[in-house]
């Protein structure tokens, strides 16, 4: 047996030397990044930094140019985004992305990975074969829904949501599929400040029940109530990380980007 | 009304419902830019013309063709199914992984375009321009075609296929693989990131939409008894695609209806006017059937404009034990 550190000292994902380039133009230029598990990491940096091409990276909704992408022991770095969200690296995005016309259970329903009918064979068997997954799963769905406080918009269209309940129904959505990384690309940006204190919550929440979260937020007094370490990208590059307090004294990354 | 017409009516309804109800499950349900739709249905009709024919050699040589196998029903239409399947896997292997969607529509109505002129100048393959003649109908070994109640049987068999493809659209749409199938077709990035294979879903939906649209050729070749590359332009599906516009797209009773409103009853006034002779005879030739293209495509910027969701929109899921 080789001597692995315990799994509480191990990080749930390392990204190693992560290049993206589009054209020539370094959105990410050589990006290591470690996220520890059971902890909210944040990445924040000015607009342009490469943090939301880096989060796409990571999830798979783009390729590295380079690098590799460690996941639970596992090398991910080739693996299309949907294999990457089975093995449970789940993705929310900058812009609302739920299924517009589909209701917010169903939003819901639709990530659930365990459905016997999600197949054409499971299909074609009829609802005798997949009835009980069904109901089980609406179960759970209504459970999330009750918790988020919108169990009376569950027979809505997810297009008719406000921003801030389009986000809280990607972050369910996300949450159906029992995640073990969940990155969160900017999920206060456009909600109403109410919102916005709700979802803290829900995160901090999240994180208690053991829930490892890797965060872009502009916003950075939450990064400070929310996260256990921040990293702090411009230019494409890391240009720093440790705790926002001691960010707060690095002076070069208070020029780049904590002024004020 | 007489038999012959209503037995007409009833088998072309049904060949359009059946085609209307795949081509909403590619397009409606899946979001999947189908533009050589008329293709499936085309190499359906010509499968099942080679397997129940019998070789070229056959009447005069006058026509030439591969195969002529001569082979009893259900066995060309079974054929004509398996042909419509066969062919959307290399089709959608090259259409649909790498391309976007906006592209893979053009690419498919390229194919269309493409495929049609093969076919017509390959006149030793399928008979070219002059298409297949005299492709002989299910049981005609056994019944005569000419009369009533060989009509009646053909209405028969025709309202089994409807109901046997209504199944199993429906089944794929209201089950959790139709739901995944509609999450796709509203934001396919998210989608792949909750896990679903989007290229394995279209492929999939792109091979069972193939095997009805075979289906439906089949069933049209076994009536009209014959084949040719002028009856599958590609403005054929345009019409389809007018018609699950007007019935609603992602709904199947909306597909049906489409189907009844835009092929079968469009195709049926402008044949009314056409017998008319003084409506026939207005402007110069082929001015009504010129003037029916112009009405589809009327008709579809008006659903698209004044109700983009159509006659049936599609259902909202509401599950039992919800809020009220």
């Amino acid at each position: 047996m080789s001597s692995h550190p315990t799994d509480a000292a191990r990080p749930m994902l390392v990204a190693t030397d992560i290049h993206r380039h589009f054209e020539g133009m370094r959105a990410v230029d050589g990006v290591s990044l470690e996220v520890a598990p059971g902890k909210i990491t944040g990445l924040i940096g000015p607009n342009g930094a490469g943090k939301s091409t880096f989060m796409a990276v990571l999830a798979g909704t783009l390729p590295a140019t380079s690098g590799t992408i460690v996941f639970e022991g596992e090398d991910i770095t080739h693996f299309p985004a949907h294999q990457r969200a089975r093995r449970r690296l789940v993705r929310t995005f900058q812009l609302p992305s739920e299924f517009a016309q589909l209701t917010v259970l169903e939003n819901l329903l639709v990530a659930a990975p365990t459905n016997r009918g999600d197949s054409l064979f499971g299909a074609l068997m009829g609802k005798g074969y997949w009835g009980a997954d069904e109901r089980r799963l609406i179960d759970e769905a209504r459970g999330l829904l009750k918790r988020f406080g919108m169990s009376a918009k569950e027979s809505d269209y997810a297009g008719t949501m406000s921003g801030g309940q389009k986000r809280l129904v990607e972050i369910m959505r996300a949450l159906m599929l029992h995640p073990r990384l969940l990155l969160l690309d900017e999920p206060m940006s456009g909600v109403h400040p109410k919102i916005v204190e709700e979802i803290q919550y829900y995160l901090q929440d999240l994180r208690a029940e053991g829930l490892t979260i890797l965060m872009v937020e502009h916003e950075l007094h939450m990064v400070e109530r929310l996260c256990d370490t921040v990293v702090v990208m411009a230019q494409g590059k890391v240009i720093g990380s440790g705790t926002m307090s001691s960010l707060r004294r690095q002076q070069e990354i208070v020029d780049a980007y904590l002024v004020g | 009304m007489n038999t012959y017409y209503a037995a007409n009516l009833l088998i072309y309804a049904g060949i359009d419902i059946i085609a209307c109800l795949a081509l909403n499950l590619q397009f409606g349900v899946s979001g999947i830019v189908n533009f050589s739709f008329i293709v499936f249905q085309a190499v359906g009709a010509y499968a099942a013309a080679v397997l129940s024919l019998p070789p070229d050699t056959a009447n005069g040589g006058f026509q030439h063709y591969v195969g002529g196998f001569q082979l009893p029903f259900p066995f060309p239409w079974i054929g004509g199914a398996i042909a419509g399947g066969l062919l959307a896997i290399p089709v959608g292997f090259v259409v649909l992984r790498k391309l976007r969607s906006d592209y893979q529509a053009i690419a498919l109505l390229v194919l269309s375009v493409i495929a049609n002129t093969v076919i017509t100048n390959a006149d030793k393959f399928l008979g070219g321009a002059a298409g297949l003649a005299l492709v002989p109908p299910p049981f005609s070994d056994r019944i005569d075609p000419n009369t009533e109640s060989y009509q009646y049987l053909y209405v028969g068999i025709t309202i089994v296929a409807v109901v046997v493809a209504f199944a199993v659209v429906n089944r794929v749409v209201n089950s959790p693989y139709g739901r995944s199938l509609r999450a796709m077709r509203e934001r396919e990035i998210a989608a792949a990131a909750i896990g679903k294979n989007p290229v394995n879903l279209k492929m999939t939906i792109f091979i069972v939409g193939g095997v009805i649209a075979g289906l439906s050729g089949a069933i049209l070749v076994g009536f009209i008894q014959l084949w040719a590359p002028s009856v599958w332009l590609y403005p054929e599906t345009i019409i389809l695609f007018a018609a699950i516009i007007v019935g609603g797209r992602g709904n199947n009773i909306g597909a049906i209806l489409g189907a009844l409103l835009v092929p079968v009853g469009f195709e049926e006034v402008t044949r009314l006017l056409n017998s008319n002779p003084n409506i026939a005879n207005l402007g110069p030739p082929n001015f009504i059937s010129a003037l029916q293209w112009v009405l589809i495509g009327l008709l579809i910027l008006g659903f698209l404009w004044f109700r983009p969701q159509g006659v049936r929109p599609e259902p909202r899921r509401v599950f039992e034990g919800g809020p009220e």
